[in-house]
């Protein structure tokens, strides 16, 4: 009978402060949402199957352990705001003879009803909102997506263990706060208002420091691979700084502001100005909140749309022609041969072949050292590899029509890059040396880098053109003898016969007819005396291309959709919660002479600075973030900056006329509260 | 010409529910001349609070007309009106209605930052309106620092900074403790005498007992006033004594 009264008591409690309690609740409601809804896709095992899978579902699992700080900071915050409001009413309970632990059992109550509701209510949602989600992005994408829709138990269990947690603490938080004070102080701590808080000059400098170092990281990587591990230190460092900067630093600033006398004794920034710095502590969370979550938006959306939009360009790069032969052990009388017949196939058929490329060349992994290549030796150098290509001058002038030199001893050689050029004038091949007679990019040779260069657009690039067969024979000698011959970089490839690596490849712009070519280019191969070699069209790896990144696109519409909602949410929250504070300053400005414009205008200068700050901080966090995630989108094969600034600019415009649609309705529930 | 010319007043508010009407004002005309201080009496629900409102062009009389040196303030329209309480009016209230976020000189600027003055000009007026109030020390403190007395003469300087024709006081006395109470009314007094026009709502005999006239309001209308002329404070607050007990017992008899 006893626990009933305690009971009632409770939702006595929640319904008598529902103004406060309903955006609470639906904060509890949202957070949990959002931690199940992102779980629910870390776990998805359709992640596994995406390109970069392993990369993708690293990131997601970051994601998770982000969401969940923040849920932690967010809800730790705004209740201890809500238990600040209800002091009052705690010390008339206690005034009225009802003792601290009674007051802890109420309260425990009132913890487990919100839990129970926020958790339910957010598994709920967060079922829908997957389903739903999921419908609407496969009905708008129009691609098969391979992540299925997915119900995760193991994302209801560490959801709630998560926020078992948080309700825990924020129990004994409220208790702690119960028991240090006497009813008296708590019944005048309410009026107190919140005192002006003091300038930090320790935090403001550990902020900027972690944003400087977060930023250094992603302006200084170079390699992709690094880029990866150090892309998630980059972040929290970020994070942390976001966080200290806007506490501390907004606090600087605001007080710098208001020690300008001229700027701000004029109506509404005098307004605007106190107005926040009365209350930027609470404000300060909220807002680094809203710009990591917009942050984590701009980067998701502008990385996979880019990704998607560069699908054509990575095809191309990985399949510079439509149909592609890739042989071993290739004279030059066997290459020739093999053209001819090919050709003569074609002719047959009443085809011909467009853009042909053919060439020979000796290729492998190696690892430059200053100006000095070498052969890779254990998994440790494949991380900092970079890839060489050796042919001879003669093969190489049918590529271009750029005029090189006409002649090459046998020490000297001509040097086409991408990337970083090699410095000095000499090279070095494993113990062999030869004099850099002049150097060119792939770009001043125009020659498409797709067509002569066969990883991943990752790596440095070295096309070295020599003099002839020989000097391939002593620098394939050079490194077999500095990796043994059984793994040798060069393998195929014999230049004292002749024999290296075969590139050929053409266009017919149909792609039945390629098809139909590749299943009679094997037996050509064959017929040239060929012994092996690839033989790939470009269709068949385009669906899956497609495919993959699609799903990339998807995960980051999603995740971008959830993060956009928590911003918004938060938004609100503080627009609301922060009206009903606002109202009474209004009311008495008003006695004293303010006009109803003027409100308005102050209102709209308050809430403008506080909802663009987090923006442009989100886009200076994107700015500085871009090179890292160029190196990070390289990985997954793109290697186009320029369509990479294209959607980072387009969706920041996009995810700004968002931003200022949210803003203007939230003004206008701002302004009604404050008006009554 | 007087000063403050109030006519015919009438208020009659309807309830939200059901459309009962109450009668707050039923017929009050006074006038105010230039420099006096006035006080107005009466028990809660005389209608007090309702007249001063109008008075503070916070609200509108259903009849009747309000003149401040000849312009009325019944017909004012919305975007005038805060520019001109502004500019012609002063508030004291008695809860102080100071605002937490701003330190005490803020709080007095905030008039003058909404006329859009400039600090230079708000400056030179705070300072000897500062030392006249002695708050000159805790500029720089924020509300919840001092103590309620000096809290009632900072929002009495923020009344006084804009120099207002007429400073309306509402219970101004009524959250201050006695030594408190009467420091604020003998600075009061003291304005008043420079020439400063005050008119005063109270129910406390001897903040009303400071003001040279005093009214009496009661059902609606005003039913008496004592002028002070010689008199001294004792014997001020002795005419007020009793004035109100007849009220109450005029009252009283009728009732019975």
């Amino acid at each position: 009978m006893k626990r009933f009264f305690y009971f009632r008591l409770a939702l006595q409690n929640i319904l008598n402060n529902k103004k406060s309690y309903i955006p609470y609740i639906l904060t509890v409601i949202g957070t949990v949402l959002m931690y199940y809804s992102f779980q629910c896709m870390a776990d998805n095992p359709g992640i596994q199957d995406l390109r970069g899978g392993t990369v993708v579902s690293m990131i997601m699992g970051f994601g998770t352990f982000v969401v969940g700080l923040f849920a932690v900071i967010f809800l730790f915050y705004t209740n201890s705001f809500l238990i600040k409001q209800r002091k009052k009413e705690f010390a008339l309970f206690n005034i009225l003879g009802m003792e601290k632990r009674h007051l802890g059992r109420v309260l425990l109550w009132e913890t487990l009803f919100v839990a129970i509701i926020g958790l339910a209510a957010g598994f709920c949602g967060g079922l829908l909102l997957t389903k739903l989600m999921y419908l609407f992005l496969l009905r708008l994408m129009d691609f098969p997506v391979q992540l299925g829709f997915y119900v995760s138990w193991s994302a209801f269990g560490s959801c709630v263990v998560l926020f078992g947690l948080i309700f825990l603490f924020t129990w004994l938080n409220a208790l702690c706060q119960i028991h240090l004070a006497s009813p008296v102080q708590l019944l005048q701590q309410q009026k107190a208002g919140e005192k002006e808080p003091r300038t930090k000059l320790l935090m403001t400098t550990l902020g900027v420091f972690c944003l400087g170092a977060g930023y250094y990281i992603s302006l200084t990587t170079e390699s992709p691979i690094t880029a990866l591990t150090l892309f998630f230190v980059a972040v929290i460092l970020v994070i942390i700084g976001t966080y200290l900067v806007f506490t501390s630093g907004s606090i600087a600033w605001l007080k710098f502001l208001r020690s300008r006398k001229h700027y701000y004794y004029k109506t509404h920034h005098f307004i605007s100005v106190s107005g926040m710095l009365y209350r930027m502590k609470q404000n300060a969370v909220g807002l680094a909140n809203i710009c990591i979550l917009s942050t984590m938006v701009l980067v998701m959306l502008s990385a996979t749309v880019a990704l998607y939009a560069g699908s054509e360009n990575m095809i191309h790069s990985q399949y510079p022609r439509e149909l592609m032969v890739y042989a071993e052990q290739t004279t030059e009388d066997r290459a020739d041969a093999y053209e001819e017949r090919v050709s003569q196939y074609l002719q047959e058929n009443g085809l011909a072949a467009q853009d042909v490329i053919s060439y020979r060349e000796m290729g492998g992994v190696m690892v430059r050292e200053g100006n000095n290549l070498r052969g890779p030796v254990g998994a440790q150098d494949m991380l900092v590899s970079v890839e060489a290509h050796f042919m001879r001058l003669e093969d190489f002038r049918q590529m271009t029509d750029e005029a090189l030199v006409q002649t090459l001893g046998t020490d000297q050689v001509y040097l086409l890059y991408r990337g970083k050029d090699i410095p000095g004038d000499t090279l070095g091949v494993s113990g062999l040396s030869f004099q850099i007679e002049d150097r060119m990019t792939f770009e001043e040779a125009g020659v498409d880098p797709a067509v002569l260069t066969d990883s991943y657009n990752v790596a440095d690039v070295y096309v070295i053109l020599v003099k002839d067969d020989g000097v391939l024979g002593q620098i394939k000698t050079a490194v077999d003898r500095e990796i043994g011959v059984e793994d040798s970089i060069f393998y195929g490839c014999d230049p004292a016969s002749d024999q290296l690596r075969y590139v050929y490849g053409f266009d017919l712009g149909d792609e039945a007819q390629v098809k139909e070519v590749q299943s009679q280019m094997a037996n050509l191969l064959a017929e040239a005396g060929i012994p092996q070699g690839g033989i790939e069209n470009r269709y068949d790896n385009m669906a899956s291309y497609y495919e993959m990144n699609g799903g990339l696109l998807f995960l980051g519409i999603f995740l971008a959709l959830l993060f956009g909602m928590a911003a918004v949410l938060i938004m609100y929250y503080k627009q609301i919660s922060e009206g009903y504070d606002d109202r009474e300053r209004y009311q008495i400005m008003q006695r004293v002479g303010l006009s109803r414009r003027e409100v308005r205008a102050s209102i709209r200068s308050q809430v403008l600075s506080v909802f663009y700050l987090p923006l442009v901080t989100a886009v200076i966090h994107v700015a500085f973030a871009f090179p890292i995630i160029v190196r990070l989108i390289a990985l997954f094969n793109l290697n186009d900056v320029g369509l990479f600034l294209l959607t980072t600019v387009v969706t920041v415009l996009a995810f700004g006329l968002l931003y200022a649609i949210v803003y203007a309705m939230t003004a206008r529930v701002y302004y009604r509260i404050v008006s009554e | 010409m007087a000063l403050l010319e109030v006519s015919h007043l009438k208020k009659i508010y309807t309830t939200r529910l059901g459309g009962a009407k109450i009668q707050a004002l039923k017929d009050v005309s006074f006038s105010v001349e230039a420099g006096e201080y006035v006080a107005i009496m009466g028990e809660s629900g005389s209608g007090k609070t309702t007249l001063l409102n109008i008075l503070a062009a916070l609200d509108k009389p259903t009849v009747g007309e309000v003149l401040l040196e000849g312009r009325s303030l019944v017909a004012l329209k919305e975007r005038e009106i805060s520019a001109f309480r502004r500019d012609n009016l002063g508030f004291v209230f008695q809860d102080f209605n100071l605002l937490d976020n701003f330190s005490v000189q803020d709080n007095i600027f905030l008039p003058l930052v909404l006329a859009g003055k400039s600090y230079e000009e708000m400056v030179k007026q705070i300072t000897p309106l500062a030392h006249r109030l002695g708050i000159a020390d805790i500029l720089k403190k924020y509300p919840y620092e001092i103590s309620g007395g000096q809290k009632q003469r900072t929002a009495a300087a923020r009344a006084l900074i804009t120099a207002p024709r007429l400073l309306l006081a509402d219970e101004p006395t009524g959250a201050l403790d006695s030594r408190a109470s009467e420091e604020l009314l003998s600075l009061f007094a003291d304005i008043n005498r420079d020439g400063q026009t005050i008119l005063m709502v109270t129910h406390s005999i001897a903040a009303a007992s400071h003001a040279g006239r005093v009214l009496f309001i009661k059902d609606g209308q005003v039913f008496h006033q004592l002028y002070r002329a010689s008199l001294r404070r004792e014997e001020m607050y002795q005419r007020i004594s009793d004035t109100l007990t007849t009220i109450a017992t005029s009252s009283e008899r009728r009732q019975s």
